[in-house]
C-alpha cells in the first residue's frame, strides 16, 4: 500500500503536513466537508487527499489528488496501482487541468435549424431524446440504435446496461480504430484477446510497432528499463526509431505494413532448422503441419525485399529467439502496427501468437503470460435486475465475423447509418468523427441519423455533428465504479470524486445514463446510485466501498499469478489453432500466410505510406486542447511530419520547411522534421493534431489530422479501420 | 550547510516531458511557464542512428551570470547555494534571460517577472512531495538530487561512478551534472 494511503481521505491541518483529525464516521463527501468547515470557520489552507484514476489514456493510472481549499494542487502517484507503480506520465499531470478548461461543456446543447447549438435544460434534452428513442424503437426496433464508447470504469457498465435495457445489442468500443484486429486475431489463434510479455525477465523481447516510451504506461517503461539493465535483447521493429530506443539494442526499420512477412519468415527459419519447441507444439497445437506446409517457401530471402530487412538479419533474429526461448516472445502490442492499421493486421496478430507458440513461451518466466484477474460476482437481482436477454447479434457480426463481439466494428454501424439500418447513435467518451478513417465521409454517414447524442466534457469533432450534446463533469468531479485490473497480482482501484462539480449543469455518466433510461422508459434498471452499485460489486469480492475509498487500491495477493501453468486454450478446438475454420469461413486463409497490404507506396511515383503514432504527451485527440500539453507541441514543433533525411535531400526540403501532403482525399500544409529515424518509404504524422472543432480554442488549427488522408474502408473479416492503408505525395509548399 | 545539486542521466531519458509537466503542476505554474527545456540530438545516418534527449533547467551556477546582471538583486544566491528570484523585486528587465548561457529562465506572462527552477525539494516537503517534482516524476529515475558536499550522498557517488560533469564544464560552476 502507498505510504500516502495513511493520509488518504483524512484532513491535514494547514500546510504543516501534520496529520490532524480523521474524518469522523468514515467517508464524508467533499461538498459536505466544505460545508462542515464553513460552519466551523476553520482557517483556510486545508488539504484533502482523494484517490482517483487518471483519464488521460486508457491505462487509468491511480494517483492521490491533493485539494487545497477546493482547488486541485498536487498529484502524487499511487505506489500500489500496478500501472502507475508510483509514477504518472507527462500527460497525466497536464490532463488534470481539463477540470479547469475554459472550453468545458457546461450545459446540454441542441442543434438549431441553422446548425448552431443552443443551451437547453436537462429536462428538455431528456424529454426530446427520450421521445426520439421511443419513436425509433417503435418504428424500427431497438436494433436501429447503437452506442460507441471508449471504456471507462462507469461508462462501460452504464452504456451497455442502457442499450441492453432498450433491447439493443449494439454496444461498440473504439476498438475498430484501436486494437480490434489484434485482439480478434489473437482470439483465433489462442482463444483470448491479449497476453502480457514478461519483458523484464526475458532474454529477448521483440516489439512490433509499439513503443512503451511514447505510448506510456509507467509500469511498462519501468519493465523495459529493467529488462535492458538485466541484459535482455530488446528489438524494436518499427518504421520509426521510437523513444524506446533508450532501452533497446536493435532497431529493425521495417517497411510499414509488412510485419506479417517478417514473422512468417522467422517462423519459417525455426521450422526449417528444427529450432522450434516440438514437444510443446505437439501437445498444444492443431494444424501445425498445415501451416508449416503453407509457409514452407516464405524464407528470409523471400521476405527481404518485402520488408526491407536483410535476409541475414531475419535469420539471425529467428536463431536468437530460439536460443532465448522460452524466456522470449514477440510482445503483443496494442494499436501499434497491427491493432487496426492494415488489411493484414488480424492475420499478423494470428501469426504472432503462432510464432510465440513455436518458442514454447506461454506462461514461462520471461515469456508470454496469461496473468490473473478478479471480476465482480453475482449481485442482488432485486436491487440490480438483469436486463432482458437479447436474441439479436451485434450489427456487423455477420459481415465481420472475426471481430470480437465485446468490441464490435462501429465502422460498420456508422455505414449502416448511411443505409438507414441504424437510426440513432450515442457516443460516450468517443471522438469517432476525428479519430477514424476519412472523417468527412464518416460525417456524411452520421448526418443521416435521426438521432445523434454525444456525451463528453468538451466540444469534440463528434459533438459538433450531434443533435444533442450532454455535458459530463470531468473525471476529477465524479466517482466511478471500481476498476478491476488484472496482472501478476490483480487489484481493484477507485476513481473517487476529487473536486466538487465545477459547472452545476454537468453530471457524471452514471446519472446521465440513469436519466436517459428514465426518459426512454427503462428507468427501472437504474434504480440505484453509483455508490450502492460500487459497494455491492465490492462486497462480491469481500470488500466494501468504504475500504476501497480509504485504501485507493487494494490487491488480491491470493489470486497472484505463478509461472508454469499450461494455459487453457479457449479456442473451439481447445488448442492453439495454427489453422482456423472460422477464418476460412470468413473468407481468409485457414492458416496465416502472406497477405499484401491493400496499397503499397510506389517510390518512383513519389508516394509514401502515411503512418501515425503516439507522442508521450498526448492521447489521440483528447489531450490536444490542454494548454500545458499543446504548449510543448508548439514549442518543439511536435506537430511536424517526419521525413527521412535522404528523401529530404533529394527533394530539397529543409528541416522545418513547409510541405504539402496530398492524396485523392485531402491536401494540407505541414512543416517537416527531417530525421534519420524514419524508414524512407514512410512519412510519419503524429496522431493528435488537426483539430477541426473551433470550440477547442487551444487545439484548433494546429497540425494535420492523419485520418483525413485515409479512405473509409474496413478490414475483411476482422472489421478494423485500416488506418495506415493510404499513400500520400509530398511537395514543397509554393511549388 | 548542504550544497545542493542535481544529476541528469541522458542515457536514461526518453524525452517524455513528464518532468516538465510535473514541475508545472506541482509548483502551480502557468501552462506556458516552463522551467525545463529540452534539446534533442540525432547521431549517425539511417538506419544506424542514436538519439539523445537533454533536459535543461537552472543549473544553480555558483558563478551565476543572472545574479551578476540583475539590477535589483532579485536574482540572487541563497546561503544554501540555491539561485532564486525574488518575485517582488523583479522588474522584468529580462537581463537575466539574456545572460543565462543555458536559456532556462522563463517569463511569467501574467506578472512579467522572471522565474526558473527552484530546486523545489528544499522548499516543498509537505503535501506529498518529498523530492523535486522532476526527480519524483521521472519515469526512468534519470535524475538524482542531493548534497554535493556530502561524499556519501547518492548524487556524489553517482557523479564519481558515472563521470558526470556540468554541461559546459567550468563555465559557470554549474551544480547540475550530466551523464551523457
Amino acid at each position: 500500500m502507498s505510504e500516502h494511503a495513511m493520509t488518504r481521505r483524512s484532513f491535514l491541518a494547514g500546510s504543516a503536513g501534520v496529520a490532524a483529525v480523521a474524518a469522523a464516521g468514515g467517508f464524508m463527501g467533499f461538498g459536505a466537508w466544505q460545508q462542515a468547515i464553513a460552519k466551523e470557520e476553520e482557517p483556510p489552507g486545508r488539504t484533502e487527499v482523494v484517490h482517483t484514476l487518471c483519464n488521460a489514456c486508457s491505462s487509468k493510472c491511480g494517483y492521490d489528488a491533493y485539494v487545497v481549499d477546493g482547488k486541485l494542487t498536487k498529484l502524487i502517484a499511487d505506489e500500489a496501482h500496478p500501472y502507475a507503480q508510483g509514477k504518472i506520465c507527462g500527460r497525466g499531470y497536464g490532463y488534470s487541468q481539463i477540470a479547469y478548461s475554459p472550453d468545458r461543456l457546461t450545459d446540454p446543447l441542441k442543434r438549431s435549424a441553422d446548425g448552431s447549438f443552443e443551451a437547453i435544460s436537462w429536462d428538455q434534452a431528456l424529454d426530446e431524446i427520450g421521445q426520439k428513442v421511443r419513436e425509433i424503437v417503435e418504428k424500427d426496433g431497438p436494433q436501429a440504435l447503437a452506442m460507441v464508447q471508449d471504456p471507462r470504469p462507469s461508462g462501460k457498465y452504464y452504456t451497455k446496461r442502457f442499450m441492453n435495457a432498450l433491447g439493443s445489442p449494439n454496444v461498440y468500443t473504439h476498438g475498430a480504430a484501436c486494437n480490434l484486429s489484434k485482439e480478434s486475431g489473437f482470439t483465433q489463434a489462442i482463444g483470448t484477446g491479449n497476453f502480457e510479455s514478461d519483458v523484464e525477465r526475458s532474454k529477448m523481447t521483440m516489439f512490433i510497432g509499439r513503443s512503451y516510451a511514447d505510448a506510456i504506461r509507467p509500469s511498462s517503461v519501468a519493465a523495459l528499463q529493467r529488462a535492458h539493465e538485466n541484459g535482455a535483447h530488446i528489438v524494436l521493429v518499427d518504421p520509426r526509431l521510437s523513444n524506446s530506443a533508450a532501452f533497446a539494442d536493435e532497431w529493425v526499420p521495417i517497411n510499414p505494413g509488412t510485419d506479417l512477412a517478417l514473422i512468417l519468415a522467422m517462423a519459417n527459419v525455426l521450422i526449417d532448422q528444427g529450432l522450434y519447441d516440438k514437444a510443446y507444439v505437439a501437445a498444444n497445437a492443431v494444424g501445425f503441419d498445415e501451416w508449416a506446409a503453407a509457409i514452407a517457401g516464405l524464407t528470409p530471402e523471400w521476405a527481404a525485399p518485402i520488408t526491407g530487412i536483410e535476409a541475414s538479419t531475419i535469420r539471425r533474429l529467428a536463431t536468437e529467439f530460439a536460443n532465448a526461448a522460452p524466456a522470449a516472445s514477440i510482445e503483443p502490442s496494442w494499436r501499434g502496427a497491427f491493432g487496426c492499421s492494415y488489411r493484414n493486421s488480424g492475420e499478423t496478430a494470428r501469426a504472432l501468437c503462432l510464432f510465440n507458440t513455436l518458442l514454447g513461451c506461454w506462461n514461462q518466466e520471461g515469456g508470454a503470460l496469461f496473468t490473473s484477474g478478479v471480476s465482480v460476482g453475482k449481485l442482488d437481482p432485486e436491487k440490480f435486475p438483469s436486463t432482458p436477454k437479447i436474441e439479436d447479434a451485434i450489427i456487423g457480426s455477420v459481415e465481420y465475423p472475426l471481430a470480437l463481439k465485446s468490441m464490435g466494428t462501429n465502422l460498420y454501424a456508422a455505414q449502416m447509418a448511411k443505409t438507414g439500418k441504424i437510426k440513432g447513435m450515442f457516443f460516450y467518451n468517443s471522438n469517432m468523427a476525428a479519430g477514424y478513417s476519412n472523417p468527412a465521409e464518416l460525417a456524411s454517414f452520421l448526418d443521416r441519423l435521426k438521432l445523434m447524442v454525444v456525451i463528453d466534457v468538451q466540444m469534440s469533432e463528434t459533438a459538433q455533428l450531434a443533435d444533442y450534446v450532454l455535458p459530463e463533469c470531468s473525471f476529477l468531479e465524479r466517482m466511478e465504479l471500481p476498476e478491476f485490473v488484472g496482472g501478476k497480482t490483480p487489484v481493484v482501484t477507485l476513481r473517487d470524486q476529487v473536486l466538487d462539480v465545477i459547472h452545476p449543469n454537468t453530471l457524471p455518466s452514471d446519472q446521465i445514463f440513469a436519466k436517459l433510461a428514465q426518459a426512454c422508459g427503462v428507468g427501472e434498471y437504474f434504480d440505484f446510485t453509483v455508490e450502492e452499485l460500487a459497494d455491492a460489486q465490492l462486497r462480491t469480492v469481500g470488500l466494501s466501498l468504504e475500504e476501497l475509498r480509504e485504501a485507493g487500491t487494494i490487491a488480491f495477493p491470493e489470486k497472484a499469478y505463478s509461472y508454469g501453468a499450461t494455459p487453457k486454450w479457449k479456442t473451439p478446438t481447445g488448442k492453439v489453432q495454427f489453422a482456423s475454420d472460422a477464418c476460412e469461413k470468413a473468407g481468409l486463409p485457414r492458416c496465416p500466410v502472406w497477405m499484401e497490404p491493400e496499397v503499397m507506396p510506389d517510390a518512383r511515383a513519389g508516394e509514401f505510406r502515411l503512418i501515425g503514432g503516439k507522442q508521450a504527451i498526448h492521447s489521440h485527440t483528447q489531450t490536444a486542447n490542454i494548454e500545458a500539453l499543446m504548449d510543448i507541441t508548439e514549442e518543439y514543433g511536435l506537430d511536424r511530419a517526419w521525413i527521412n533525411a535522404s528523401v529530404a535531400r533529394d527533394l530539397g526540403i529543409e528541416d522545418g520547411g513547409l510541405v504539402v501532403l496530398h492524396n485523392e482525399l485531402f491536401d494540407g500544409p505541414i512543416r517537416v522534421k527531417v530525421t534519420e529515424r524514419l524508414n524512407p518509404t514512410a512519412i510519419y504524422l503524429p496522431s493528435h493534431y488537426g483539430c477541426s472543432s473551433k470550440d477547442q480554442h487551444t487545439a484548433y488549427g494546429v497540425g494535420l489530422n492523419v485520418m483525413d488522408f485515409v479512405p473509409f474502408h474496413i478490414e475483411p473479416g476482422y472489421g478494423g479501420a485500416m488506418t495506415q492503408e493510404t499513400v500520400v505525395k509530398m511537395q514543397k509548399a509554393g511549388e | 550547510m548542504a550544497r545542493y545539486g542535481m544529476l541528469i542521466n541522458t542515457k536514461k531519458c526518453i524525452g517524455c516531458y513528464a518532468c516538465r509537466t510535473a514541475c508545472q503542476r506541482q509548483n502551480d505554474l502557468l501552462p506556458d511557464e516552463a522551467f525545463i527545456r529540452f534539446e534533442e540530438r540525432e547521431e549517425g545516418a539511417y538506419p544506424n542512428v542514436a538519439v539523445e534527449h537533454v533536459p535543461l533547467q537552472c543549473m544553480h551556477c555558483e558563478d551565476a551570470p543572472c545574479a551578476s546582471v540583475c539590477p535589483t538583486g532579485a536574482a540572487h544566491m541563497g546561503a544554501d547555494g540555491i539561485v532564486s528570484v525574488d518575485q517582488g523585486r523583479c522588474i522584468g528587465c529580462l537581463y537575466c534571460m539574456a545572460a543565462c548561457p543555458y536559456q532556462v529562465r522563463s517569463r511569467n506572462s501574467q506578472t512579467g517577472a522572471v522565474d526558473k527552477c527552484r530546486f523545489c525539494t528544499v522548499s516543498s516537503h509537505e503535501n506529498g512531495t518529498k523530492m523535486c517534482s522532476c526527480v519524483d516524476a521521472c519515469l526512468t529515475d534519470a535524475r538524482i538530487f542531493g548534497d554535493l558536499d556530502d561524499p556519501n550522498s547518492e548524487i556524489s557517488k553517482a557523479i564519481v561512478k558515472e563521470h558526470a560533469t556540468p554541461l559546459k564544464g567550468d563555465l559557470t560552476r554549474a551544480k547540475v551534472y550530466y551523464v551523457r
